[in-house]
């Protein structure tokens, strides 16, 4: 009689397994696509909207997906355009 | 070796056309000495700013293009312009570099003048900022108002 071997995986690597199944892995939008590269502008604030929480901050790298070079290209233009009172420091004063 | 730059201004809502134009006089006059070209000057309308700006809630932009040699002393008479000339209205300027092979063409918000019934209405504002978090804060707080003015009509009732 065979015995079922039964082989001992990490907690952690199977809960990465999960994590990752059915989407891939995470890519930067802005790399290699010309289309959305134009997007990004300081005057296209409603744009740059998806990149700012609810009460205004700057969403990290980490949840929007960004590559380094892309994600500081996002800070600049967030900026630019807040000085320009095209978009808010902070959520409306209520 | 030509450069374009693109310079956005924010001014007063209150803004005249007679100020509009010396405005685009001034710039034209600047770019001109410059020996560059005006390739444009935009007004984008009226719009409700993010936040106050020198206590106004409303702002008009203007977008103007240009291009102008290398090594000119543009930047400064701008710089001088916008604290001296017309200082009155434009309360904002930003001018960025343009890449030359890149197309002109750009994407902004829409104006109030393009999109009539959405000024001065929170709701619209909170819902088109996707800001529904505030909305139904404030929508959960309205029917205990209510309430307490049927109890207190109600026992007004009562007293009759």
């Amino acid at each position: 009689m065979t015995k079922k071997i039964k082989l001992k995986i990490s907690q952690r690597l199977t809960k990465k397994k999960t994590r990752r199944n059915g989407h891939g892995a995470k890519h930067c939008r802005f790399c290699g696509s010309d289309e959305q590269k134009s997007f990004l502008d300081y005057k296209n604030s409603s744009y740059l909207r998806a990149f700012l929480t609810e009460r205004g901050k700057i969403l990290p790298a980490r949840i929007s997906g960004c590559c380094a070079r892309h994600q500081r290209a996002i800070g600049t233009e967030i900026k630019k355009s807040r000085t320009m009172a095209l978009m808010p420091f902070t959520a409306q004063y209520f | 070796m030509l450069r374009r730059y693109e310079t956005l201004m924010l001014t007063v809502p209150e803004i005249t056309q007679d100020e509009t134009k010396k405005l685009e006089k001034e710039f034209d006059r600047l770019v001109v000495d410059a020996k560059g070209t005006t390739l444009s000057f935009e007004r984008w309308g009226k719009y409700h700013l993010a936040y106050p700006v020198q206590k106004n809630e409303y702002g008009v932009y203007f977008l103007a293009r240009y291009e102008v040699p290398e090594g000119t002393t543009l930047p400064e008479e701008l710089k001088s312009m916008f604290a001296i000339k017309v200082n009155t209205f434009v309360m904002r300027q930003v001018t960025t570099l343009l890449d030359p092979k890149a197309p002109l063409a750009y994407q902004r918000p829409k104006s109030l003048e393009e999109s009539p019934g959405t000024r001065g209405d929170v709701k619209d504002f909170l819902k088109e900022h996707k800001m529904e978090g505030l909305l139904s804060s404030s929508e959960g707080r309205r029917p205990r108002m209510e309430e307490n003015v049927e109890e207190g009509m109600d026992s007004g009732h009562d007293n009759n």
